[in-house]
């Protein structure tokens, strides 16, 4: 297969730059970009305004109607696609295909997103004489297992020291390196008014926006021309060499004489961060450090999420030469290029790695999964979590007015008649929008608070959040699979029943679970509990979904109820702005579906209408239970007792 | 005759390169859907026993309704009227779908063709007032004797989709294939508003910069363009998917004892008493079909008993109307990648908010089937904050196709000219690059580098390249676009390039055929540029 893009490429040498790209893994992680323009996009600012105002005539494009702030931010993730291992409740250890962190490696083994803004992902391992970097490191593996081992051979909780390890680690993405800077010797240098126009000895490595340094030895002739420039254009046709070998910058003095054939005169570039990786850190942490579930990921609204893909191989399975890809599932308007169906895009071969753009799509509990052979990889364990957390949180002062505000922004709109919002519309909401102004304004306010919607009225306002993906393995299928058969997919039947990946009572072990690896090594594989903590009178927001891939699975909560105002990452309300969350103490949910429920923890509230209000008659403190009425599904394999449960902790 | 069993118990990894050569062969033409039935007040209906085909090659003992003589009756017409080669022969599954119009009196008469151990059967219509005549009592309706025949007629008293199916010892006659769909059209327009206009603009003129108006035929079933009495019901294309799973132990079965009564000396009496518990399913289909034979064409002529598949196609901003059913016994979720389904109606009753206009059905990503129940929902793609310009517009080009415009509307789309090959381009998004440095004939300064192609392997759907519609498709990655391992190319580069969305099972066990991966609950869905030309007839 050579493809046309390489056709395209050589045909084109002479009119474009090419990129030196050689390299097949590389992260993007860009700063700044054309959407979010600023230097540096490293914080959520406010949302005050959207970032286009509506434009109702003439020609336009993405500089139309550009007047308001910018929002959002940048945010970008590395996995790793291979394998690993997982321990389930019963001891066993089960063989996964699977994703692992790359990135943002710290937050993840303590339980959060991987995903990072460019200030911190963009940061290398500080490698120094003192601070080398071990197979396993940054923090994949801690030193030895728990200090209690539980009995029947299970990893015990870390200790202090250990715990103190992994918090200290490094977030940035692992591997990113300084690349090399550029040396070229000039042949030519000349200016025209404030113009100066450099011609290489070669092709120019440079591209407009580089810094360039123009320097030389002991000679003198370039005086004048010396200094640190950003170039303004390339492909200068010339006199000497081909257009492709000449830059040029501006210079602040004028009225120098061209200098042909200096001798020492040379025009580099300084190493920096590009996105160029080492592959020897990437295959150190990336191998065999599957993580069930895969890492994950949580951006906001407006955000650009830059996620690296970095195929590492599956070492217990190279007969496979599996291709990985990441299917972000449920996303609005998806485009079929970034969907990751291999059938319908392309899918990232061993060693290579693939950068997937998206700007964030509706607030709502999405997930993602690897989309290659989706019976296999699914049941094997190539699934993650994703989240996109809503304007709203950046809201502050009176949500009604904010969502009314939110209104005028064409992308996300949903206007019905008589919604407040200016201008007033006649016409009935677009039937694939989800996010009417409410129909009754609570006069919630916004300020530092959480939400798991664009609400407009605060009802859906949130504590601590909690993701929960509900899961099975079928061990039959993965011992099949680590062995080098073809799996049959007819029989498939589950045995053990996860939540976050792992089973009762491993769901309420509050640290990261390690498993041993065929390499002896401990890796965390489990990085999820599931211990649902709220404090008396407090709302935890359960972001579940259920990633099974032969039945349908329903979790109960037993005491606290559950209130339903969320599916299918879409706020629960109909398009006259009613809400229609409904109040159950159990969902059901096939395999591809999410959906967003509230555990209120509180009986009576001091402001009936407002969640985030204080709490008169909070509930009786306790241990309450989340668990699937699946009754079969309450077992690890061969134990009758744990499976798909876990504890709701209303405590202080 | 004994049912071909040809089981394959491996893995579809090792069978892929044989499949995708099954593929190159049975993939025709592109394929398209639309929702192909029957048009009348009275259908003639048999239950006949046929084989049905699935893709590992098992022949599959079946039950189904079809046409009484294995032709349609004077008075009915095959809808949409431009489909190709329609056939309605003795029996086919799933049965024909009854297209019928709201008010109108129905009279559906059943011959019982099946084998007579077979015993007696019926047909249900959930959702209608009955009335049955002839036929000999049954538990729940009039049932047809072997060999004779029993009527039913109703009103078809409001629009909307709902299903029919066998009332007869149901566990074995609907598993073995005995069910249909009716769809109720309605007699009148939306009452709350007006349906937009129906763009039938595709292909190019001579130009090369403009659509050839009407180059599309219009292959709705309402002739009101709504499938309710409201405006948000109105549609640009719609497609029938119905559901069911088949385990083929219960078939076989079937056919064994119904060859043995059959057999001389059998038992005066000799009845079927088939097991259907406990259930193993291995074949999960949509519309009798299962992947890759669903995206053949309408009444291929490879699966006689099988006329109709499903292989969506629809043009960004095109509403498209999806009837589901669930006609087997599981419920399966269906996910709809590219979008979210916005669903309209359950069992032809609308989801309304108490105001009695105001949609309130869920917006779902994953539309589950359910045993017994038909929803409707409207979908449609346009591409609309991708953050990039999906037609790869390039204002530096000389091709006048990268250089359009976009005027938005109220909504922010371009709609104001229908004959724009960019109609419905999201134009907060237009001329917004993707790739960093420019590529061929599209411009740079987005976000992203594009790595070098053999990192990639590309798919038998993927166009070539990121960008929608051959124009874009070829000025940034060559005419030849892209070839995957496999050597199937079902979605060129110069002729359509659309976005292809995997529409599919995500209890994933089901997108596969027996133990064979891909097949199943699986079908692309296509979404077109309006260059090319979304042909349904086919």
């Amino acid at each position: 297969m050579f493809s046309t893009r390489c056709w395209i490429a050589l045909g084109l040498l002479s009119a474009f730059a090419v990129p030196a790209m050689a390299q097949s893994f590389r992260v993007q992680c860009p700063s700044s970009t054309i959407t979010h323009p600023a230097a540096a996009n490293n914080s959520e600012p406010a949302y005050s305004a959207p970032t286009y105002v509506p434009v109702t005539s003439g020609n336009a494009d993405y500089t139309t109607g550009k007047s308001g702030p910018v929002n959002g931010a940048i945010k970008c993730q590395q996995i790793s696609g291979g394998d690993g291992y997982a321990v389930m409740g019963d001891g066993t250890q089960t063989y996964l295909f699977s994703f692992g962190p790359l990135s943002g490696i710290g937050d993840i083994t303590q339980g959060l997103p991987g995903t990072e803004f460019p200030s911190v992902f963009n940061t290398p391992f500080p490698v120094s004489t003192s601070n080398f970097l071990v197979p396993g490191d940054p923090a994949t593996t801690v030193d030895g297992v728990g200090t209690s081992p539980i009995a029947g051979g299970l990893v015990g909780p870390l200790s202090t020291a250990q715990l103190a390890r992994i918090a200290g680690s490094y977030n940035g993405a692992v591997g990113q390196d300084y690349d090399i800077g550029h040396t070229f010797s000039i042949f030519d240098i000349s200016e025209s008014g404030h113009t100066v126009t450099v011609v290489l000895n070669a092709q120019s490595p440079f591209v407009v926006g580089d810094q360039v340094v123009i320097s030389q030895g002991s000679g003198t002739d370039l005086t004048g021309y010396i200094g640190t420039f950003a170039v303004t254009a390339v492909n200068i046709p010339n006199a000497f060499f081909p257009a492709n070998f000449a830059f040029q910058y501006t210079n602040p003095t004028t009225g120098l004489a061209a200098v042909n054939m200096s001798s020492d005169a040379v025009a580099s570039s300084a190493p920096a961060i590009t996105g160029h990786v080492d592959p020897r850190q990437i295959m150190d942490v990336g191998v065999m450090n599957g993580n069930i579930p895969a890492p994950l990921m949580a951006i906001d609204e407006d955000d650009e999420f830059f996620l690296t893909l970095t195929n590492v191989g599956m070492i217990m399975r190279p007969d496979l030469f599996e291709q990985h890809t990441v299917h972000f599932h449920g996303y609005p308007n998806a485009s079929a290029f970034y969907d990751g169906v291999p059938d319908a895009s392309v899918a990232i071969n061993i060693a290579a790695s693939f950068t997937y753009y998206y700007l964030a799509p509706d607030a709502g509990t999405y997930f993602w999964h690897c989309h290659i052979t989706p019976p296999e990889h699914l049941q094997m364990g190539m699934v993650g979590q994703l989240y996109v957390r809503p304007r709203q949180n950046r809201v502050t002062g009176a949500l009604y007015a904010a969502l009314q505000t939110q209104q005028r922004d064409l992308r996300t709109a949903c206007r019905r008649p008589g919604d407040g919002a200016i201008p007033a519309v006649t016409t009935d909401p677009d039937i694939l929008c989800s996010n009417p102004v409410p129909v009754v304004n609570t006069g919630a306010a916004g300020g530092g608070k959480t939400y798991a919607y664009n609400d407009g009225d605060g009802s859906t306002y949130y504590d601590v959040d909690y993701p929960v993906q509900m899961h099975g393995f079928d061990p039959n299928f993965h011992f099949v699979g680590m062995t080098f058969n073809p799996e049959g997919f007819a029989d498939m039947k589950e045995k053990y029943f996860l939540l976050n990946g792992r089973s009762y009572p491993d769901t309420v072990n509050p640290d990261p679970l390690q498993t041993q690896s065929a390499d002896g090594v401990y890796h965390f594989s489990q990085p999820l509990p599931t211990i649902i903590k709220i404090a008396p009178g407090q709302r935890a927001l359960l972001r579940i979904s259920n990633l099974n891939v032969s039945e349908y699975q329903t979790l109960a909560s037993l005491g606290v109820p559950m209130q339903v105002v969320g599916y299918n990452a879409k706020l629960l309300r109909d398009q006259a702005g009613n809400n229609l969350y409904y109040t159950t103490n159990s969902i059901t949910l096939g395999g591809g579906e999410s959906l967003d429920v509230i555990l209120d923890s509180c009986a009576v509230r001091s402001v009936l209408t407002d969640p985030s209000s204080s709490c008169t008659t909070p509930m009786p403190t306790g241990t309450y239970y989340l668990y699937t009425p699946n009754l079969d599904h309450l077992s690890n394999d061969a134990e009758n007792f744990g499976g798909q449960m876990t504890e709701v902790r209303v405590a202080l | 005759m004994f049912a071909t069993t040809i089981k394959k118990a491996i893995s579809m990894k090792r069978l892929l390169p044989v499949s995708c050569t099954a593929f190159a062969i049975l993939l025709s033409a592109a394929a398209q859907a639309a929702a192909p039935g029957i048009s009348g007040s009275t259908f003639n209906l048999t239950a006949a026993p046929a084989y049905l085909s699935q893709p590992d090659g098992l022949s599959v003992y079946s039950w189904g309704y079809g046409c009484t003589g294995g032709a349609l009756p004077s008075g009915s017409t095959f809808v949409p009227t431009t489909t190709t080669t329609p056939f309605c022969t003795t029996m086919q599954v799933p049965g024909p779908t009854l297209v019928v119009t709201e008010g109108q009196s129905v009279t559906v008469t059943l011959t019982n063709n099946l084998p007579a151990s077979a015993g007696n059967t019926s047909i249900l219509f959930p959702g209608f007032t009955v009335s049955a005549t002839g036929g000999v009592a049954g538990l729940l309706t009039q049932e047809a004797a072997p060999g004779a025949t029993v009527s039913y007629t109703f009103t078809a008293s409001s629009p909307g989709t709902r299903a029919y199916y066998s009332g007869t010892q149901g566990d074995l006659q609907v598993e073995m294939g005995l069910y249909g769909a009716i769809i109720v059209v309605p007699s009148s327009a939306p009452t709350n508003g007006t349906c937009p206009t129906h763009s039938t603009a595709a292909g190019l003129n001579t130009a090369g910069t403009a659509l050839v108006n009407g180059g599309e035929s219009d292959f709705r079933l309402s002739p009101t363009g709504a499938a309710y009495h409201l405006a948000q019901s109105c549609y640009d294309r719609e497609y029938l998917f119905q559901f069911s799973e088949m385990d083929p132990n219960i078939h076989a079965q079937a056919l064994a004892q119904v060859t043995g009564c059959a057999a001389p000396g059998a038992p005066t009496g000799c009845h079927l008493n088939v097991p259907t518990e406990p259930y193993h399913p291995v074949y999960f289909m949509i519309n009798g079909r299962s992947m890759p034979d669903d995206m053949d064409t309408n009444y291929a002529a490879q699966y006689p008993h099988q006329p109709y598949n499903g292989n969506p196609h629809m043009h960004p901003g095109d509403l498209t109307l999806l009837r589901i059913i669930g006609q087997g016994r599981w419920q399966h979720p269906f996910h709809e990648h590219g979008n979210h389904v916005r669903i309209l109606a359950r069992d032809g009753n609308p989801i309304l908010a108490p105001d009695g206009t105001s949609l309130a059905g869920p917006l779902l990503f994953t539309t589950t089937t359910t045993p017994g129940l038909a929803m409707d929902g409207i979908f449609y793609w346009t591409g609309k904050g991708l953050n990039w310009d999906a037609y790869g517009h390039h204002a530096g080009s000389s091709d006048p196709l990268a250089t359009l415009t976009c005027t938005p509307d109220a909504n922010g789309y371009n709609t104001g000219n229908a004959l724009a090959v960019n109609y419905y381009e999201w134009c907060q998004d237009h001329n917004k690059p993707m790739e960093a440095k420019p590529f061929g004939d599209i411009g740079g300064g987005g976000p992203v580098t594009l790595p070098q192609p053999n990192l990639f392997t590309n798919g038998a759907w993927y166009g070539g390249s990121p960008y929608l519609g051959p124009d874009a498709t070829v000025r940034s990655a060559g005419p030849t676009g892209s070839t995957p391992p496999s050597g199937t190319i079902a979605n060129p580069p110069t002729s359509e390039a659309g976005f292809a969305f995997m529409w599919h099972s995500h209890n994933e066990r089901e997108i596969t055929t027996n133990n064979i991966f891909p097949g199943g609950m699986l079908m692309m869905m296509l979404v077109d540029s309006r260059e090319f030309v979304i042909d349904e007839s086919l």
